[in-house]
């Protein structure tokens, strides 16, 4: 997984490349979360688009990121989830944990302005 | 390093091996045929199992071995997983879609292969490991 990231006004898009299975690079999306909540930045959008898929080990970060950011005050949002990413949220009821969005910009939008 | 034989991939404990197991099922199932869409599901699983069998099996140890093996039937496709670790019982796993467990980060290997594949099974390996089976119907 490669990750790159864009800042729209007050808001960090973070964009991952590739499958979220586990190894070593997984974790770069989590550390990279912490990084940015502990630096101030905590309204983050991951825009989905580029991981095909992921496995438990892709959604058990995605809830660390969730966490970090509401525990610290913060809010995350997803964009762009590929149709398997929505069936595992699905069977995995993660749907009703996580808010999703068609698009960055919709997500971007949806943070309240303050 | 992976060691790779006409349907059989072994590989020591080492989690950034799951890629080399990703590739090699992936392509096992294209030039097999099975629709992308089947190839993804399956492949969530064979990941999944692995990453169970390196990590909590193998406890990453890199002298033990995780071997998957897959198999083409005429409308199946099946795949064992075998680990060198203790063989755990699969009753105790908690329900992951449980309201209080939502927010683990953890748990939901097992109960994700249940649903996405038709036929699980967990036993102990003849070698005192775990050996997880499993099936999907592909026509
Ligand atoms: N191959 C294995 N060897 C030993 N224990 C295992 C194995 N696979 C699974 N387990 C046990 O079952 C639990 C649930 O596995 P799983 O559903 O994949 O969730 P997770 O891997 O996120 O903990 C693990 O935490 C572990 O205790
Ligand atoms: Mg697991």
């Amino acid at each position: 997984m490669k990750l790159t990231s864009r800042e729209e006004g007050a808001v960090v898009v973070l964009e991952p490349r590739g499958k979220i299975i586990g190894g070593p690079d997984a974790t770069v999306l989590r550390e990279q979360v912490r990084d940015l909540t502990n630096s101030g930045k905590k309204k983050i959008v991951i825009d989905l688009a580029g991981v095909d898929w992921m496995n438990s080990t892709g959604l058990g970060i995605l809830i660390s990121c969730l966490t970090t950011l509401r525990n610290s005050g913060g809010e995350l949002k997803l964009a762009r989830i590929t149709e398997k990413i929505e069936s595992l949220l699905t069977i995995t009821k993660l749907v009703t944990v996580f808010d999703t969005y068609d698009s960055a910009e919709d997500a971007i939008s949806a943070f309240s302005g303050d | 390093m992976p060691e790779i034989s006409e349907n059989k991939i072994v590989i020591p404990s080492q989690p950034a091996l799951i890629r080399d197991i990703d590739e090699f099922v992936e392509a096992k199932l294209r030039e097999w045929g099975v629709a992308d869409t089947l190839i993804a599901d399956i492949a969530i699983c064979a990941t999944e199992i692995v990453n169970n069998g390196i990590y909590h099996g193998n406890k990453e140890d890199p002298q033990k071995l995780v071997t998957l093996q897959l198999e083409s039937g005429e409308d199946e496709i099946k795949i064992t997983i075998t680990d060198e670790g203790d063989y755990f019982n699969p009753d105790e796993i908690a329900n992951p879609i449980a309201e209080e467990n939502l927010l683990r980060e953890v748990g939901r290997g097992i109960f994700i292969v249940r649903q996405l594949m038709d036929n699980v099974t967990i036993r102990q390996a003849e070698g005192g490991g775990t050996e997880v089976t499993f099936t999907k119907k592909i026509a």
